[in-house]
């Protein structure tokens, strides 16, 4: 189905992990995340490159949309694997200045420079092969145990989707007020950044107001189309595990249970080792 | 006929409260209205703003309840709660901003929204959204999103949105204010098939006389009173009384007058083009004679 979301960073293309079961793929993203906390040898993680090259491959998004999410952390990342690389104590392999360059530091960086690259193109895979609808309606539909605690599941997703839905008709109103105060000659472009921020507060006031004027009217068409909350709502596209999302949550258990046996039998041998 | 939708000495006052929770001033929107409106109609309510008229088309599917007087819909009183949602599901309502009105992200998902609150199952959804899509020349849109539609186009989802809920009647207000000429044609044409093809009755409200020159019945209103009724002929007669209220008619019928004032001996009220150019012609034939 043609679904041209401009929204988020979906990858509009067909592949077998487009195909998958939202919560399929939620889950999944969460067992990834598990293992690369759970296990850090150097077998598990190997195992958890081949998994991710595979799915990557099976996905058909290209390598550099992936590799779009490592630019936001990249600061983060250069910090995390020098503080590891100079700050970690244990056996000197050499040293300047008031650094120490350890074994064990260089270990740790190298397994933390691994392990977010992994967290951050593992997640990816998750939002650029889900529409950002499917995304809702796979939290909603994992969430609602929640509703035994009184959390309401479906009217926090209904929330989640009408905010989807209005993102770009408010983002073409702001263009829209900009453009009406540039007119009446406001300065957006101000070198100062006090009177910059300030410059913003005649477009943000009738966003407010005309957001607020929207709410009311949807609530008001949300309720003359007899709206209620979720209770007793039907699903006009109900989830469905399909062979592919069996599938998957085969090779999800496979993986999860080889990457366990590495590390007990890793662990085993030290163990014997040591006795 | 049964009478679909009917209204008993109707009044509505919106009261103004201020901080302490007195009354500051009560604004009497709707006053002692009784209309009634046949099954498989096409009627319209024109007025000009703050007439009372949009007041009223939320009386019709229970949006308001009447501070006295009585509404029914189908013989449903309205100001019985228990029964708000079948009321709802009867009478259908299209708003006038069409951006305000989509809840889905993709046509099809807005136009089935009233069919899953209602609670009917998977498959007939998509029956009665494919059906109400073909019914307003939508369907091929069905995957698209509704930010990249026209105004006519968005207009026509609501209301197939409303279609697949099976109403017996659509209220739309004024459901073309937004919309440029080809939008309003659109729509127009949707609505007006809707009712000749498969009987939906329809009330529409609006400022725009060219629109409503083809409807069964007119009610006008002013100051929250109703101070007009009939057939399109009936009502665009009296010229005079209309632009006193602050309403204006249909080109042809306004340039017919002022023909029939300066003396050309042609018949009142002229309601389309075609009419107004037989008449002239017709009436200096009979000068010539």
């Amino acid at each position: 189905m043609l679904r041209d979301i401009t929204l988020g960073q979906y990858y509009n293309t067909k592949s077998v992990i487009h195909d998958l079961d939202p919560r399929t793929k939620i889950l999944g993203t969460m067992v990834y995340m598990v293992s690369l906390f759970a296990f850090n040898s150097f077998w598990t993680y190997l195992i958890a490159f081949a998994a991710l090259c595979t799915v990557i491959v099976l996905s058909k998004v290209p390598v550099r949309f992936m590799l779009r999410g490592m630019k936001a952390i990249f600061l983060f990342l250069t910090i995390t694997v020098l503080y590891n690389l100079f700050l970690t104590q244990g056996d000197t392999i050499f040293s300047f200045w008031i650094f120490n360059v350890t074994i064990q530091g260089l270990k740790q960086a190298i397994l933390m420079f691994f392990r977010l690259t992994f967290l951050v193109v593992g997640t990816s895979i998750l939002t650029l092969t889900t529409t950002p609808s499917n995304l809702t309606d796979g939290l909603e539909s994992l969430m609602h145990p929640l509703k035994w605690i009184r959390i309401p599941v479906a009217e926090i997703a209904m929330m989640m989707s009408i905010a989807l839905r209005f993102i770009p008709v408010l983002t073409e109103e702001t263009d829209k007020i900009m453009r009406a105060q540039k007119a009446r000659g406001a300065d957006f472009d101000n070198k100062n950044l006090f009177k910059r921020i300030k410059s913003y507060v005649p477009i943000l006031v009738p966003l407010f107001i005309s957001a607020f004027r929207r709410a009311n009217d949807l609530a008001t068409a949300m309720e003359a189309r007899a709206y209620r909350g979720g209770d007793g709502r039907t699903k006009m596209k109900p989830l469905k595990y399909k062979a592919g999302d069996w599938i998957a949550y085969t090779s999800m258990l496979l993986y999860g249970i080889t990457a366990l046996a590495i590390t007990v039998l890793i662990n085993f041998q030290t163990f014997m080792l040591k006795a | 006929m049964n009478k679909l939708v009917k209204t008993q000495d109707v009044t509505y006052e919106y009261v103004r409260r201020d901080d302490d929770g007195n009354v500051e001033n009560i604004v009497t929107a709707v006053d002692d209205v009784s209309i009634s409106i046949e099954d498989g109609q096409m009627v319209a309510i024109i007025g000009h703003n703050g007439s009372g008229k949009s007041t009223l088309a939320k009386h019709l599917n229970a949006l308001l309840t009447p501070t006295e007087g009585t509404v029914w819909v189908d013989g449903i009183d309205t100001s019985d709660e228990s029964r708000v949602w079948d009321i709802r599901q009867k009478a259908g309502m299209v708003l006038q901003n069409p951006d305000n009105q989509i809840v889905g992200q993709v046509v099809e998902e807005d136009v089935g929204f009233g069919c899953e609150n209602l609670g009917i199952k998977t498959e007939e959804i998509w029956e009665r959204v494919v059906d109400a899509l073909k019914s307003v020349d939508m369907y091929e849109y069905r995957g698209s999103s509704p930010n990249k539609l026209s105004g006519g186009q968005k207009q026509r989802v609501s209301i197939a949105g409303i279609i697949a809920m099976k109403p017996k009647c659509i209220i739309l207000d004024e459901p073309t204010a937004m919309l440029d000429p080809k939008g309003r044609k659109e729509v127009i044409d949707a609505i007006t098939r809707l009712n000749k093809e498969e009987n939906v009755t329809i009330i529409l409200i609006t400022h725009n006389m060219e629109e409503i020159i083809g409807v069964d019945r007119i009610f006008v209103m002013d100051k929250g009173k109703l101070v007009m009724e009939g057939t399109p002929r009936e009502v665009f007669s009296e010229v005079d009384k209309l632009t006193e209220l602050g309403l204006t008619v249909p080109e042809a019928t306004l340039i017919g007058k002022k023909l029939y004032d300066s003396g050309l001996p042609i018949s009142l009220p002229v309601l389309t083009k075609e009419e107004l150019v037989s008449e002239i012609g017709r009436a200096r034939l009979s000068k010539f004679r």
